[in-house]
């Protein structure tokens, strides 16, 4: 599988590289009516803590796309609103980019709740749907939904298999393991799953617990972990609930000897004292092998400038960047590949040839869309998070640091 | 069944979250207690006051403490500010739920285009230390959190209690009218009751800055349990608002080490409600 | 209710069929979502209005109900295959029967008002959302509720079936508000927004009232939650049960006047249609800053909220004269003196804490007289007209009025045996024109008229107490002797078998005693028999039949009053012990 996907890669690889000479030669700077794609993104409100790194991300590929060829020779216009944050605002604004500004193809938003509210809309008038952060891909029910994100379709399984094989690959393999999750539906669909298949590969699970999403406080809950005393703290974190369960750990003068987070804000966790060393999922990092990887380098560079003058905290290129990214490229690909801008062409398209994104080759043939996983684990190091599994994929050099 | 070194760490991060809870909810307490005006803001301009903090710290290396001495008289001259718009449009405790919403929302957007909504956390060399007794761990900032909640609300309870100011406050919350036949200057108390008020905000600022998260919408997040704290505690009681944080902190901790933290809200609020049902004396 | 005019059916019926036709009119569906969710705020917000805006007592917890909606039909149509329009009277009935619940525990206890109303539908909002959290209704994994099969009303898309529930639960909801502020429950619960102890004196059944208020208001909203399930398709505890609802149905209240029954919807319309006003992706935080600029001056510049001050300024050109009706007023024949007892007081105790405010008090009131009831501050007179009225429940003793034991009835039930009273601080509802107030008092006070016939008899009290001319003013805009008059206008139209006056005169000027005890005197050429509380005792000499005298919550002596005044005990309490000796 892997070989194949590779080799698919470097299939890609060789037509961007094509593509690339080809504009270099100097086709012509799209032109004539913009084709008009719509979104929203929770830029304000309380999911609003990643939609800038979104619309970076998103108006960096924007711009990329009319440096090559445009959709079908024409310059791309993003149409983006503001959802608020709240699901029914999200479904009215994408009948309204639909119904009345009549966009010609639509792009999905961020965030579990905001993506199914548009998904409706997308099913009723059969446009195609792509969204890279829906966590839980059963939920993707709407056959012209595509997963921008190499989930797999059952996530649940596939993150805690390489998480787990990544310890078993250590010198001494944690023996136990403490699950705490966030009450959060994506969150503790993976929990739920990092529980069961550490059960079957023979770990004490010591402890496992939900809390309340929005918890503040985490002087109880570290108790408990420090009273459990595992080997390995697997956390179905959002958010800064890592940096506030760490701490509270540190107050309690404990360190956990292992510490995986699901979804932390990469930024304050990387450069908190209690960070370091601490374990994450990842597709991509703005770094070698990756940056050799067509567009990955330019994406990045300009993402941490645009970042930095936008005053986001942590500018280094991450997950909810770079799935914008590969959400337009996608797109593009459907697009220019199908020579056509009707939805039910495009997917049919997509289903068929899948995309040669920046997280590699990405496939639509597995259940509600979702093609093969390919999660890897990343760690902070050096106040750095860097690529540790699978080993072919860290940097020169970097290697899983574990006791 | 739990081991007692368990349970008594979870009471003591209990007790010191509740001081924290106490904290927010004093400003709110006095105003609403003795101005009858329900003030929304408070969250926001307690948020605004954490990101000043985390501001004056990180980007031009001010110490917290320092920070809190600078943003304390700032935010008591904008809370007499904000009490002037209220007397000036006669604002009503009804209203001043709507305009103190709306105050919230300005705030949360100035905190969004300054500092974006993405999180940020204030790290600070104070983070991680406690203090150890016996087998128990006593984090030292909460502790401070708890020290200044309990020296604030002794401080209002006198301030209160004793002198002509005080009296005449509370004088004023009884019957205003009654209060201004004896020649008791409403307007002027309540401009400086607004402006310390404020500064309260200012200092539970800082502390959330020090030990909690920010970002902008984070400003809702406190509304439901200090509401509750503010309460529970009675309007315009300093030392009540003290009390029922350390309760419902304290129950909330427990819940969470004894039963699941997912279920701790079921039983801190059914205690509230059997609190509020059965109304014993010392409450 | 205050200033409603009966709407033009003719304009309501054709912007309704208007709005119903919209979706086969062939407009964007983008209007479809942004009108539906128009009328969920409507709906949402004019629900909560209906106890909390009409009786003033402020929930913070209408997320409870609507999520409990919301929940219970999810549940019932994703994981039980219930049909979506079977399960949404369930989900009505689960919301109405956790308000009725929450209501029948909290109405009890009469402390439980204001913040402390709020604080505890708070606390359940969080209790209900973390039971459904944490057990298989949600167990925080979310409920998809998109593939729920619709049922196609009209030949449109399921989103246009949706607009056409959003339509019907809106102007059902609205029709209930504008029914129940018409209504005597509306009427009754205005009263208890004003002043509830009062209402209940003046025969408003409010723990009913409350109830029947909380649960209507909950039912409503478990409708709007059922349908709303649908329209977002995925719901969650955190988004469900959030500030959001809770806050923003109160805020659209004040907005738009939360005691009118239009208020909160005018107030839904703006802050629902301004999270619009800014959407595009560049001006997003921006916008929010400028919507909530302009909402505070909107509040600023109205502060009553935009209906009431609307409707003040409609009011205030044309200068609208009260004119009374001319429907007969029904006179009775007025009872005899006699030496019957209409009232009869034995041995009644009462103590607050430690404090023995009554210690057995025995005393009787005969058909048609005025027993004069007097005695030192302290002594238990108003205390005594407490207990008689059924403010206070008894600690023992009884008191009968024609024989029947009312010492354990409440006091709306006490109210419309009969039995009125005055407060010497006069205490009108505050939120009711003079007329209104005197109607309500004719409504439940056990009268049994309605319609014309209550109008004109309160029209005829008004004039008998000389405020005819200030029928249609606020109780706010009347002196101190017409609030008093107004106090008794509201006794005197329930034709009471017996008055309780609680020191009419005092604050009067000579002038307006002697009109008072012409009053008095009027009142009891009617067939009405007096209690008459009273420290001027030229009045008292002048006025009482009987008098009895109390002290330190027992009757000392009673009697002819000039003899009684010239009693030696009586004269050592009211000059002191000194005195005497």
């Amino acid at each position: 599988m892997r070989t194949k996907s590779s080799r698919r890669f470097v299939l890609g690889g060789l037509a961007g590289v094509t593509s690339l000479a080809l504009s270099g030669v100097g086709r012509a700077a799209p032109s004539g009516t913009p084709v008009r794609v719509g979104s929203t993104l929770s830029l304000t409100g309380p999911l609003g803590q990643t939609a800038l790194v979104h619309k970076i991300a998103g108006e960096i590929a924007v711009e990329m796309i009319n440096k090559r060829n445009g959709f079908l020779g024409r310059p791309v216009e993003w149409v983006l609103l503001d959802d608020q944050s709240k699901p029914e605002v999200t479904r009215s604004l994408y009948e309204n980019l639909i119904t009345v500004d009549k966009v010609d193809l639509i792009q999905g938003p961020y965030a579990t709740a905001p993506i199914l509210a548009g998904m409706g809309v997308a099913q009723r008038y059969q446009k195609v749907y792509i969204q890279s952060s829906m966590g839980i891909p059963k939920n993707l029910t709407y056959d012209m939904a595509f997963p921008a994100t190499p989930f797999g379709p059952e996530p649940n399984k596939s993150y805690p298999k390489v998480l787990l094989d990544a310890m078993a690959s250590t010198k001494t393999p944690p023996k136990s393991i403490s699950v705490l999750t966030s009450k959060f539906p994506s969150a503790q669909f993976m929990a739920e799953g990092t529980r069961d298949e550490a059960k079957a590969r023979g770990l004490n699970v010591a402890l496992y617990l939900e809390y309340e999403f929005g918890t503040r406080d985490f002087g109880a809950i570290a108790a408990r972990v420090k009273d459990a005393n595992a080997d390995m703290l697997w956390l179905g974190a959002l958010g800064l609930d890592s940096n506030l369960l760490l701490e509270a750990l540190r107050k309690l003068d404990y360190v956990p000897k292992r510490h995986f987070h699901l979804y932390p804000a990469p930024g304050p966790l990387a450069v908190s004292p209690d960070g370091d060393l601490a374990l994450s999922s990842t597709f991509l990092e703005p770094a070698p092998p990756f940056t050799d990887r067509k567009d990955v380098p330019e994406l990045a560079a300009t993402y941490k400038e645009r970042a930095t003058k936008a005053n986001v905290p942590y500018t280094d290129l991450d997950a909810q960047g770079a799935g914008m990214y590969t959400q337009w490229q996608i797109l593009e690909q459907a697009v220019n590949g199908a020579k056509s801008l009707d939805d039910k062409v495009l997917a049919a398209w997509l289903k068929k040839n899948g995309a040669d994104t920046i997280y590699g080759k990405i496939d639509f043939n597995g259940p509600n869309n979702h093609g093969p996983a390919a999660q890897m684990v990343k760690q902070v190091q050096n106040k750095k998070w860097v690529v540790v599994w699978p080993a072919n994929f860290a940097p020169p050099g970097v290697k899983l640091i574990a006791p | 069944m739990p081991s007692l070194t368990l349970l008594g760490q979870s009471l003591i991060s209990g007790v010191m979250l509740g001081g924290l809870y106490a904290l927010v909810a004093l400003g709110l307490s006095l105003s609403w207690g003795l101005l009858r005006l329900v003030n929304l803001g408070h969250f926001a301009l307690a948020f605004l006051g954490a990101y000043l903090v985390y501001h004056l710290g990180t980007v031009w290396h001010v110490d917290p403490w320092w920070a809190v001495l600078i943003i304390v008289p700032v935010f008591f001259v904008f809370g007499m500010l904000q009490h002037w718009v209220f007397v000036v449009f006669r604002v009503t405790e009804l209203t001043s739920l709507l305009v103190t919403f709306g105050i919230s929302v300005i705030v949360e957007s100035i905190l969004q285009w300054i500092w974006t909504a993405d999180f940020r956390r204030y790290e600070t060399h104070y983070a991680g230390v406690s203090l150890k007794v016996g087998p128990f761990y006593v984090p030292w900032l909460e502790l401070v959190a708890l020290i200044v909640a309990v020296g604030l609300a002794w401080a209002s309870w006198a301030w209160l209690r004793w002198t002509y100011v005080g009296k005449a406050l509370r004088a004023t919350a009884e019957d205003a009218d009654i209060a201004a036949a004896f020649g008791i200057n409403h307007r002027l108390l309540s401009f400086l009751l607004s402006g310390v008020c404020a500064a309260y905000a200012a200092v539970a600022g800082a502390f959330i800055a020090l030990v909690s998260t920010l970002a902008p919408s984070q400003i809702w997040a406190w509304l439901g349990v200090v509401f509750a704290v503010v309460i529970i505690g009675r309007l315009g009681n300093p030392v009540g608002a003290l009390l029922a944080g350390i309760l419902i902190g304290a129950a909330e901790s427990l819940a969470m080490a004894v039963i699941s933290p997912a279920w701790a809200p079921v039983v801190s609020f059914t205690i509230l409600i059997v609190l509020l049902l059965w109304q014993p004396k010392w409450l | 209710m205050t200033g409603v005019r009966p709407l033009p059916a003719l304009g309501v019926g054709s912007v309704i069929v208007m709005l119903a036709a919209l979706p086969v009119a062939g407009l964007p569906a983008f209007y479809e979502s942004f009108l539906y969710l128009m009328f969920y705020w409507i709906a949402l917000a004019t629900s909560w209005a209906i106890l909390s805006g009409f009786a003033g007592y402020f929930s913070f917890g209408h997320a409870a109900f609507f999520g409990a909606g919301m929940y219970a039909t999810a549940h019932l149509t994703v994981k039980m295959e219930v049909p979506f329009l079977a399960a949404l009277p369930v989900a009505a009935g689960v919301a109405a029967l956790l308000a009725a619940g929450i209501g029948a525990v909290v109405f009890r206890l009469r402390r439980l008002r204001g913040e402390l109303f709020a604080l505890l539908t708070l606390a359940v909002t969080f209790i209900v959302a973390t039971i459904i959290l944490n057990t298989p209704i949600d167990g925080g994994a979310g409920v998809l509720t998109s593939s729920v099969p619709l049922p196609r009303v009209i030949s449109s898309s399921p989103s246009g079936t949706l607009y056409l529930l959003g339509l019907i639960v809106c102007v059902g909801s609205l029709a209930i508000a504008w029914w129940v502020s018409r209504s005597r429950l509306g009427m009754g619960l205005f009263a208890i927004h004003d002043d509830e102890d009062v209402a209940e004196v003046k025969g408003v059944p409010t723990f009913t009232y409350k109830l029947l208020a909380f649960t209507l208001s909950g039912a409503i909203a478990g409708v709007v939650g059922g349908v709303h399930a649908t329209y977002v398709g995925f719901l969650t505890v955190s988004e469900t049960f959030g500030i959001t609802v809770p806050l923003y149905v109160v805020l659209m209240s004040v907005l738009g006047g939360a005691r009118h029954w239009a208020g909160p919807a005018v107030g839904a319309v703006l802050i629902a249609a301004s999270l619009y006003t800014f959407t595009s992706g560049d001006q997003a935080t921006i916008g929010r800053g400028i919507v909530a600029l302009v909402l505070i001056v909107a509040i600023l510049l109205l502060p009553e909220g935009i209906v009431p001050t609307v409707l003040k300024q409609l009011r205030r050109r044309p200068v609208t004269r009260a004119t009374p009706p001319d429907a007969p007023i029904a006179t009775q024949a007025a009872p005899k003196r006699s030496d019957a007892p209409v009232l009869v007081v034995q041995d009644v105790r009462k103590s607050f804490g430690g404090v023995h405010a009554l210690r057995g008090v025995s005393l009787e009131v005969r058909q048609g007289e005025i027993l004069g009831l007097v005695g030192p501050n302290g002594s238990g007179k108003t205390t005594l007209i407490n207990m008689i009225t059924g403010h206070f429940p008894l600690d023992g003793g009884s008191i009968r009025i024609d024989g029947q034991e009312i010492g354990h009835q409440p006091a709306h039930a006490i109210a419309q045996r009969g039995i009125a009273r005055t407060y010497q601080i006069p205490r009108p509802f505050a939120g009711l024109t003079v007329l209104d107030n005197v109607r309500l008092a004719a409504m439940f006070g056990g009268t049994g008229l309605s319609g014309a016939a209550l109008d004109a008899e309160a029209h005829h009290w008004l004039a008998f107490t000389d405020l005819a001319g200030k029928a249609a003013s606020l109780p706010a805009e009347l002196n101190l002797h017409e609030r008093k008059f107004l106090e008794l206008a509201r006794a005197l139209v329930t034709r009471p078998r017996l008055l309780l006056l609680d020191e009419v005169l005092s604050g009067l000027n000579p002038a307006e005693i002697d009109s008072a005890i012409a009053l008095i005197r009027a009142i009891r050429d009617q067939g009405a028999s007096i209690v008459f509380v009273e420290h001027l005792m030229r009045a008292v000499v002048q006025l009482s039949d009987r008098v009895v005298v109390m002290n330190e919550g027992a009757t000392l002596a009673s009697g002819n009053p000039r003899e009684v005044m010239r009693d030696p005990r009586v004269v050592a309490v009211y000059l002191g012990k000194a005195h005497v000796a």
